[in-house]
């Protein structure tokens, strides 16, 4: 997990190892963004990640794990979720897969992303422009 | 024999902490009982269990040491 939001140079980090990944033919990424809901006519402003971290480390790896033996083309699954404060428009979440061919890499990280929404312990709090607060 | 119990999402905030400690506790029902005796509005709320970081169903005897997690529905992703 990182602080706050994913940047921008993180983002460009993984695109930059492509280029070594010469046993990859296709990469999927995908990033979660925080959308500015509109929740009882107020915008959220922000969205505040927490998590069990000793429970999230243990079950981050258990999905790659999966994925790697499900996907037999995958090479590699990356993930990096945000904790504490993103800003509506902020990037939460970043799933990086790269595999031999093209199928395997958009299938393979399609399922990362829901069983990292069903298996990761991690919990939203929204904060709205008020400042008043909802837990998804 | 003490355990540690940790409270996360909705459940930190009604609880007003992330860690409280209980003394002399077998198991993990009679840990619920006490932490509603606490903080009755738990009660209300679905959450899952783990015991040193393995989720459990289980109605498991507790040892010193333990850590316990209450855990509201996840919202990752």
């Amino acid at each position: 997990m990182i602080n706050g939001p994913v940047s921008q140079t993180l983002i460009s980090e993984f695109i930059a190892k492509m280029e070594r990944k010469t046993d990859s033919g296709g990469h999927m990424i995908f990033l979660g963004q925080v959308r500015a809901d509109e929740i009882n006519g107020k915008l959220v402003r922000a969205i505040e990640y927490s998590a069990y971290s000793e429970l999230v480390n243990i079950e981050a790896e258990k999905i790659i794990n999966s994925i790697l033996s499900e996907f037999d083309d995958v090479r590699s699954v990356d993930i990096i979720h945000s904790k504490g404060i993103v800003n509506a428009g902020g990037i939460s979440l970043l799933v990086f897969v790269s595999a031999g061919h093209r199928l395997q890499a958009v299938q393979a990280c399609s399922k990362a992303v829901e069983l990292i929404k069903e298996n990761l312990p991690v919990w939203k709090k929204e904060i709205l422009e008020d400042d008043s607060h909802l837990w998804k | 024999m003490e355990v540690k119990v940790l409270f996360f999402g909705v459940l930190a905030e009604i609880s007003g902490t992330g860690i409280k400690h209980y003394k002399d506790v077998k198991s993990i029902s009679e840990l619920k009982l006490r932490i509603y005796d606490d903080f009755p509005e738990i009660a209300h709320y679905n959450f899952r269990i783990s015991i040193n970081s393995e989720i459990t169903d289980a109605d498991l005897f507790l040892k010193s040491g333990d850590e316990i997690a209450f855990m509201p529905p996840f919202a990752g992703g």
